[in-house]
């Protein structure tokens, strides 16, 4: 990949979502909250966007979402190669899901 | 009480609907809303082409102390929690959108989804009421329900330390652990 590849796909990383969140948080916005991890402020403020800002925000050279898996533990579930087999694939999963649900400091 | 707006009554009708379709039981209809009980039933009929189910709720806190429904309930109170940390709702629309959520990741990931939104309601009232908290495991650090009196420093969730026959069953759209 060029850099001007990198870009135009930045670029469309972020639209895309920032497009999906805008829609998330006007259909229902609690609901958007959890599935965004985000604060009530930035669901707020993204709720605002026009295209115009939207197109702005996406074209730079950084990814405007971050990853919310910043540890050994859920990513080791999510991604199966933690325990060595104790428990199967959805189990993890659902291991996983429980870990991140209880994490509401990095969003508040 | 009788409600007087009609905004207000349309929005409990709205809830009401909701709770219908999620398969609530018309207690949970009669204790969340301030419509009459002729009005509930017959708007339970129209939505659900069917006689509510009679006979009463269940109220045993042990279901929710068993393997398997525990660690339904849990995904679903971490769930609940987290809407009531990053916004304000009213109690009830805390519990329908926390189920809503529930059912998603329960039906996304091939299981059966163990809790009635009926259970879920009760459940919340069951942590109103000091009757049940949610104590960290020791080990993953995940929030599990528990009883109260729980010792936090000893605590080791059903996923990090599953029963000895837990999982081991064939039934279609259960926890399994191998």
């Amino acid at each position: 990949m060029n850099t001007d590849q990198i870009l135009t796909e930045i670029r469309e990383a972020n639209l895309s979502y920032l497009m999906l969140a805008q829609s998330l948080i006007r259909s229902d916005r609690d609901q958007a909250l959890f599935r965004l991890g985000i604060s009530e402020e930035n669901a707020a403020m993204l709720a605002l966007l026009s295209p115009a800002q939207m197109m702005k925000i996406a074209s730079g050279s950084t990814l405007l979402c971050r990853f919310r898996m910043d540890d050994d533990l859920v990513w080791g579930l999510l991604a199966s190669h933690g325990k060595g087999g104790a428990a199967n694939d959805t189990t993890s999963r659902l291991h996983a899901s429980i870990l991140m649900a209880g994490r509401h400091r990095e969003a508040a | 009480m009788r409600v007087k707006s009609i905004l207000t009554e349309a929005r409990q009708i709205e809830r009401a609907v909701t709770l219908i379709n999620l398969g609530a039981r018309l207690q949970v209809l009669e204790s969340e809303t301030d419509l009459s009980y002729e009005r509930l039933l017959r708007l339970y009929k129209e939505v659900a082409g069917k006689s509510p189910s009679k006979g009463q709720l269940p109220f045993s806190t042990d279901w929710f102390m068993t393997w398997q429904p525990n660690i339904h309930a849990s995904l679903f109170l971490n769930i609940h929690e987290y809407l009531n940390k990053v916004s304000e709702l009213d109690e009830i629309d805390a519990v329908i959108k926390a189920y809503q959520l529930y059912q998603e990741q329960t039906t996304a990931q091939g299981l059966e989804g163990l809790l009635s939104v009926t259970r879920a309601w009760r459940l919340v009232k069951f942590v109103d009421n000091g009757m049940f908290t949610m104590t960290p495991c020791s080990k993953c650090g995940g929030h599990f329900v528990t009883h109260p009196h729980e010792i936090a420093k000893h605590y080791v969730c059903g996923l990090c330390s599953p029963p000895a026959r837990a999982g081991k069953g064939k039934a279609a759209g259960g926890i399994k652990m191998h």
